[in-house]
Order: structure tokens, then C-alpha cells, then sequence
């Protein structure tokens, strides 16, 4: 029981890591179509 | 009439006119085709998170891993529990790409017909993509009916065969106003959802007297699924492959994982939101909102071994939800779980249905019509009885179920995972996926996941397909030329050459405009003329 609490805790913690990532491509790339607002997970 | 009778049928009636409500005022967002099908790409963040929500909580979820967390115990929340949020994880990162274009594509098929046939008069990859799409859905749809019949049936006391002829009611009422209504109606049941899930939850809490005692009796229980059933070896809930074995668990994680990533209704999610940055987002809000809903269906799902050890003879575990609120909770907490749960099943087969529906129609008859102006107004008529007629045809073949939900749904993003798994996510992140190396991904994918499935002689049908199939399109990549440049160069770069842009506006059936050239603002910079 614990392995699948594990499991799907570090699953939970992955999906901020990719969120991040997706995030840091669009402000890197200055688009504002693309959603760029200088900070990372403020959106408009 | 007893007194639970009458508290479930008045949240049943409060429950539908607030869809009456939602639905009225979501119809005067309806304008273009474009909004039937996508919102017209301009949904932000709140809305984007409620229907990715309700998507996602289908009667698979509230009602299928209930049933398998009480057929298997721990590894239910591996498999579906851990799968699905590792593809909502994973989510954002394609989410961001399919939505980079300036103009989007509006439905799966179109994007693989931009992606992989840009110049073609007719596609013929689009009307494959939306056939084998068509499949896929309708048995998603049959599922979610089958879910319904069984919580209507709980709550009205009509028999299941009669029961699920009460889905086309909603039906008809939600699809009237196509993708914002749905939206809009999958928004307040994602709200009715997490609330009547929390209740549920607090019930079977309060009647099992709290985890330690759920805990403590599904480490001991031996007693069987279904009364006079073989017993189940002790202990075997607590551990992490259950009742599966590691490689039939690992089929089940790959399949909800990899394989719904991508599952056509989740691309065509990703096109909706007004930016990329939204989409992403989007997701790992609906990831989060995700935690408390499955937290709660896990203790139902356990408490219930406690409450209830063995099923009567003749129901499914898909039946253990409803029949454990139904005996344990008080009425009114009872009738807004149920209703929950019908919220579930009705908000995940509108998507479904119009996916179906525009596949069929749109990628289909459409696309066959050749490459003419779109009348919209026509269209999105159109479209709205192709959602109806399927949902009768869906109701019909739900009579008898030949599936449990769950398990239905991992195999149904099995074969989707097989066969486009790396046509979407190469098609995307690599300038050079090609049209030949798609056909022959898509083929391999399929021919090996249906063998798989047929003969049962993969234990990973999912894994075996994708292997053969990246092996099959590396070789054809080796051997064909690159892409031309119409097909990927929206997803990589924001301003886009002409003739890029007149062939999404063509793949669109709509007008070139001037417009379409402006270029792209950047942060810091003054607009460009």
C-alpha cells in the first residue's frame, strides 16, 4: 500500500516539475501570443 | 413514496434544472463552427480547468476505481489511480505545443492532416484518424451510459434497461449548445463532483469509524468479490500488483498513462484555451483539483471491503459505489453523491459524443465533400443531430454491457496509445516526422495491439505495439524524405510563412486573410505594423 502512495506521490510532484518546463520554453520564447508575461506562472 | 425516494428525486430535479440554466445561457456563446467544436480557442483558465476536470472524472473513475479498489485494493491505485495522473502529469508538455499555432487546428484528425498531409485535396490520413477515432469514442460513450443506467437505476428504481434511456434526456438538453455548453455544464458538475464525493467520503468514514479500521480490514479480508465466490488470498489487497501480477499491472499504468496522452479528446482540449501558456497551466490545475476527488474515492472504494466485504450475486463491482452509499449513507448525503456520479457520467460522454460526432461528420463527410467553404451555420445543425443520433445508437448498444468501466477504458487508450502515440508526440517536437512514417506507425501500431488483445499472447499489448511501431517508422524515416515545411512549421516557430498560413486556412475551409500574416507581439518590444 505505501509503494502505491509513493508512486503516486512522486507522480503528483512530476507534473509541477513538467508544468515548469512547458512554462519556461513560452517565457524564453517572449511570444505574448503564446502566453509570455515575464513571469513564469502569471497568465493573461 | 419513502423519504429517501423523495430527497433523491428532488436534487435529481434541482440537479437538472441547473443543467436547464447553464445550458440557456451558454447557447448565446455559440457563433462559428469554431465554437461548436473548440470555444472558438479563446477558453481561459477557470472553464479550461473545470471541463479538463470532468472530463477526466468519467464513471471510469468515480464508479470504475471504486469497484477495482474493491476487487484488488492497492493496485487499483497504481494502475488507474497512478496512470492517469502520471498522463495528466506528462500533459502540459504536449498541451503547450498543440496550441502554438496562431490559428489552431480545430478537431485530431485536422491536425494530423496539417501535420502529415498539408498539400493533399482530400486527406485520406484525416478520414482514418477520424474513423478509428469514431471507435474509440463510442465505446467511451457506451461506458459512460452503462454508468448512468446503473446510478439512475439506483436512484429511481427503474430497471438498468430502462434506466439508461434517461441519459438522452440530458443529453439532448447539453449538446444543444455544443463545446460551451458542455463547458459550461462540466464546470458545475466538476463542482458537484468534488462536493458530493467529499460527503460520500465523510459517510463511509463516519460508518467504517475512520482509516485505521479500513486499513486493518482489507490487510486481513479474505472474503470475495461477489458472495459465494472463491476467497481471496490474505493480504493480498495490501500489496502493490494485487490480484493483477507486476506485468499485467504494468500493461494497465502503461495503457492509462502513455496511451491517454494521447487520446484524441485531450489534443483537441489542448486547442481550446486562448494560449499555449494557458493550456499548459490548465492541466496541472486539473491535476491538482484531481488529488482531493481521487482521495476521496479511494476511501470509498477501500471502506467499502469494510462495510460491504462480498457483492451480491449478479452486480459487478461497477455497482459498489452506488449500492454502498445507497445502504450507508444518510439520504441527502446519498442523493448528492448519486448525483455526483451521474454528473460524472453525463459531462464525460457529451465530450465523448462530440468528438464522435465531429470526427464523423467534420473529419469525415466534410473532408470527403472537398476542400469548400464552410457554412457554419449549416454545419454546427448538423453536427448537433450527429450527437443525438449517436447517443441513441450509444443508449441502444448499452442494454447489455459487456465490459467493466474501467477496464473498458484502459483498453480503449491502449489501442489509442499504439497507434498514435508517436505520431502525436514526434509530430510535435521533431521536424522530420514524415507522412509514410506515420501511415506506417499507425498501422504497425494497430495490426500488434489488436493481436495482442485478440490472443492474449502479450502480457504489455501497449508496449509491444509501440516498440514495433517506433522501430517500423525509424526505418521508413531513414528511407523517405523530410516533410515540407506547411506541415511543422506552426508548431515551432510564432510567425509562420505565408503559404503555411494559407494551407492551415484552406485545411480549415476558411478565407485567407491579410491579417493572418501580422506578425507575432514580443515581451518588451513595440508592436510590429
Amino acid at each position: 500500500m505505501e509503494l502505491a502512495f509513493i508512486i503516486w506521490g512522486c507522480v503528483i510532484v512530476s507534473a509541477i516539475v513538467f508544468t515548469i518546463i512547458a512554462c519556461t520554453v513560452i517565457e524564453k520564447s517572449k511570444v505574448k501570443r503564446w502566453g509570455a508575461t515575464g513571469n513564469l506562472f502569471k497568465y493573461e | 413514496m419513502s423519504e429517501r425516494a423523495v430527497i433523491y428525486t428532488l436534487i435529481f430535479a434541482l440537479y437538472i434544472g441547473f443543467m436547464i440554466w447553464s445550458v440557456l445561457k451558454s447557447l448565446r456563446q455559440v457563433e462559428s463552427f469554431s465554437d461548436f467544436t473548440t470555444g472558438g480557442h479563446r477558453m481561459g483558465l477557470i472553464l479550461g480547468v473545470g471541463t479538463s476536470v470532468a472530463t477526466w472524472v468519467s464513471v471510469a473513475s468515480v464508479m470504475g476505481v471504486p469497484g477495482y479498489l474493491y476487487r484488488t485494493g492497492a493496485a487499483a491505485i497504481i494502475g488507474w489511480v497512478g496512470g492517469w495522473f502520471f498522463c495528466t502529469a506528462m500533459q502540459p508538455l504536449l498541451a503547450y505545443k498543440i496550441r502554438m499555432p496562431k490559428v489552431p487546428m480545430r478537431t485530431f484528425p485536422e491536425f494530423m492532416r496539417l501535420r502529415y498531409e498539408p498539400g493533399a485535396e482530400r486527406s485520406q490520413l484525416q478520414i482514418i484518424v477520424a474513423l478509428l477515432m469514431f471507435v474509440g469514442y463510442f465505446i467511451f460513450t457506451h461506458l459512460q451510459v452503462v454508468g448512468f443506467g446503473i446510478v439512475f437505476n439506483t436512484i429511481t428504481g427503474i430497471p438498468y434497461e430502462y434506466a439508461i434511456f434517461g441519459f438522452l434526456l440530458i443529453l439532448a438538453l447539453t449538446c444543444s449548445g455544443g463545446f460551451w455548453s458542455v463547458a459550461a455544464s462540466d464546470t458545475i458538475n466538476s463542482c458537484l463532483i468534488l462536493g458530493g464525493l467529499i460527503v460520500g467520503a465523510g459517510a463511509v468514514l463516519n460508518a467504517t469509524g475512520g482509516v485505521g479500521n479500513i486499513m486493518e480490514a482489507i490487510a486481513a479480508t479474505t472474503a470475495p468479490v461477489n458472495e459465494g465466490g472463491e476467497p481471496l488470498p490474505p493480504g493480498i489487497m495490501m500489496t502493490a500488483a494485487g490480484s493483477f501480477g507486476v506485468g499485467a499491472l504494468f500493461s494497465i499504468f502503461l495503457s492509462n498513462s502513455f496511451g491517454s496522452l494521447v487520446a484524441p479528446h485531450w489534443i483537441t482540449r489542448f486547442m481550446a484555451p486562448k494560449n499555449a501558456k494557458a493550456a499548459a497551466l490548465q492541466m496541472m490545475w486539473t491535476l491538482i483539483v484531481l488529488i482531493p476527488i481521487f482521495c476521496c474515492l479511494i476511501t470509498i472504494g477501500l471502506g467499502a471491503k469494510t462495510l460491504m466485504p462480498s457483492l451480491p450475486v449478479g452486480k459487478t463491482t461497477d455497482y459498489i459505489m452506488p449500492l454502498i452509499m445507497d445502504s450507508y449513507a444518510p439520504p441527502i448525503v446519498a442523493a448528492i453523491t448519486l448525483v455526483a456520479l451521474l454528473a460524472a457520467s453525463v459531462s464525460t460522454a457529451n465530450s465523448m459524443l462530440l468528438n464522435c460526432s465531429t470526427s464523423l461528420f467534420y473529419d469525415v463527410y466534410v473532408a470527403l465533400s472537398g476542400n469548400k467553404i464552410l457554412n457554419q451555420a449549416q454545419a454546427t445543425r448538423r453536427l448537433r443531430v450527429c450527437v443525438f443520433l449517436l447517443g441513441v445508437v450509444a443508449v441502444i448498444s448499452a442494454i447489455k454491457p459487456p465490459l467493466l468501466l474501467a477496464m473498458g477504458f484502459t483498453y480503449v487508450y491502449g489501442a489509442f496509445g499504439s497507434i498514435f502515440f508517436w505520431a502525436v508526440i514526434l509530430g510535435v517536437y521533431s521536424k522530420k516526422m514524415n507522412r509514410q512514417a506515420t501511415y506506417v506507425t499507425i498501422l504497425v501500431g494497430l495490426c500488434t495491439y489488436l493481436y495482442g488483445r485478440i490472443t492474449g499472447n502479450f502480457t504489455n499489448p501497449m508496449l509491444m505495439s509501440a516498440t514495433f511501431s517506433l522501430v517500423a517508422l525509424l526505418i521508413t524515416l531513414k528511407l523517405t524524405p523530410p516533410p515540407p515545411l506547411e506541415a511543422y512549421e506552426a508548431f515551432f516557430k510564432a510567425d509562420v510563412s505565408e503559404p503555411t498560413m494559407r494551407t492551415i486556412r484552406r485545411i480549415r475551409h476558411e478565407e485567407f486573410s491579410p491579417e493572418d500574416m501580422k506578425p507575432a507581439e514580443i515581451l518588451g518590444e513595440p508592436a510590429k505594423l
